[in-house]
């Protein structure tokens, strides 16, 4: 029970942040979304279980301690795991080609008693 | 002076006139690479063959309950006196319940037509819809049974309804979980296998004693596997009273 109203006290506030961050928040944060409104719904189940995080990003954000760089990617190691992938997925299906049963092997039904 | 940008592409907007020629390959490499993957990934699946749901039919016949319910047809429009059915309900699940307590009785069946060559199948309609004791209970039938002896077998362990027709593919890895899903619901286990014995590739299965045998075939499902057991004919139907312990995957 007290389980059930943690939860529900949780999604509560949940609730309000994403009423505060979508309408005012989002805007301020993200020029990008300045005058967008109709995605905005589509949010609102993210931000009611992860709304810990919304807030602390939107504080970050806000006083400026880290810079949005659209076209810079943070992940620097994206060639390196592209290239591999561009060698892995060939690679799985060529081994699941080879490994895969094949009916044609089967054996035909073998007669081991014959009946009384 | 400003230093000049590289040309960036974004979809909704004009395509930089330095990018065009490297996007119009792109898009070329991406169209014929996938399509000769998509076409080299189909090619070598196995067909799905030619089972299929065929319609409404209603049937007279007279019913065996184990090891899965099992109609003998004496009469209807679209099989013959003689044929022996499967019997699925409808969705995931088999006809045991349906068809508790109606051994051996002359009943009759009205549903879904089910057929994969000289399989055949029917999927219930619901309760006494699907399944009642006929008017008349003198109809006969001479249903044969004969032992074939004791065989090993090589072949692919199915679920009655799917691989007689509810679905394409009914068979084979990609239809693993629907298959565990049928046969979890009590819908026959089927093997099908390489070669055919007393004219049929096609087994109901049960275990020795000839009483369901779900929970031990589970774990074999849609695996070429090997497994010996007698090979019993009822009817139209083989019945393959499966030895589990001698259970093996095929190399």
């Amino acid at each position: 029970m007290t389980i059930m109203m943690a939860g529900m006290f949780y999604l509560y506030v949940g609730g309000a942040v994403a009423v505060v961050f979508l309408v005012f928040g989002l805007g301020r944060i993200d020029e990008n979304a300045r005058g967008a409104w109709i995605f905005r719904p589509l949010l609102i189940p993210g931000v009611l279980l992860v709304w810990p995080l919304v807030i602390w990003r939107w504080v970050v954000l806000m006083r400026g301690e880290e810079k949005l760089d659209r076209h810079r990617m943070p992940r620097i190691r994206q060639e390196r795991a592209q290239l591999v992938f561009v060698i892995v997925i060939p690679l799985i299906l060529l081994v699941s080609f080879a490994l895969r049963q094949d009916p044609a092997s089967l054996s035909a039904p073998v007669l081991l008693e014959a009946p009384e | 002076m400003a230093k000049p940008q590289e040309p960036f592409f974004v979809g909704w907007g004009k395509v930089p006139k330095a990018l065009r020629v490297f996007l119009a390959s792109c898009a070329a490499l991406l169209v014929v690479a996938f399509g000769a993957l998509a076409y080299a990934t189909s090619a070598t699946q196995t067909d799905t063959g030619s089972g299929a749901i065929m319609g409404r039919t209603e049937v007279i016949g007279i019913l065996q309950e184990k090891p899965y319910p099992v109609l003998h047809v004496i009469q209807s429009r679209h099989f013959e006196p003689g044929d022996s059915i499967l019997l699925s309900g409808n969705g995931k699940s088999g006809a045991i319940d349906q068809a508790a307590g109606l051994d051996g009785k002359v009943v009759q069946a009205n549903g879904f037509r089910l057929d994969r060559g000289d399989l055949h199948g029917m999927q219930l309609r619901n309760g006494q819809r699907g399944l009642k004791l006929a008017a008349d209970q003198n109809q006969t039938l001479d249903i044969p049974v004969k032992s074939l002896g004791r065989w090993r077998l090589q072949g692919e362990v199915c679920d009655g309804k799917c691989l007689v027709g509810a679905m394409r593919p009914g068979n084979g890895l990609a239809h693993r979980a629907c298959a565990n899903l049928c046969l979890l619901g009590d819908v026959a286990p089927v093997f099908v296998s390489a070669g055919q014995v007393d004219g049929s590739a096609f087994f109901l299965m049960s275990n020795p004693e000839g009483e369901p045998v779900t929970q031990e075939v589970l774990k074999y499902t849609a695996v070429l596997v090997e497994v010996e057991g007698e090979v019993e004919r009822r009817g139209g139907v083989l019945v393959f009273k499966v030895d589990p312990e001698t259970f093996r995957v095929a190399p």
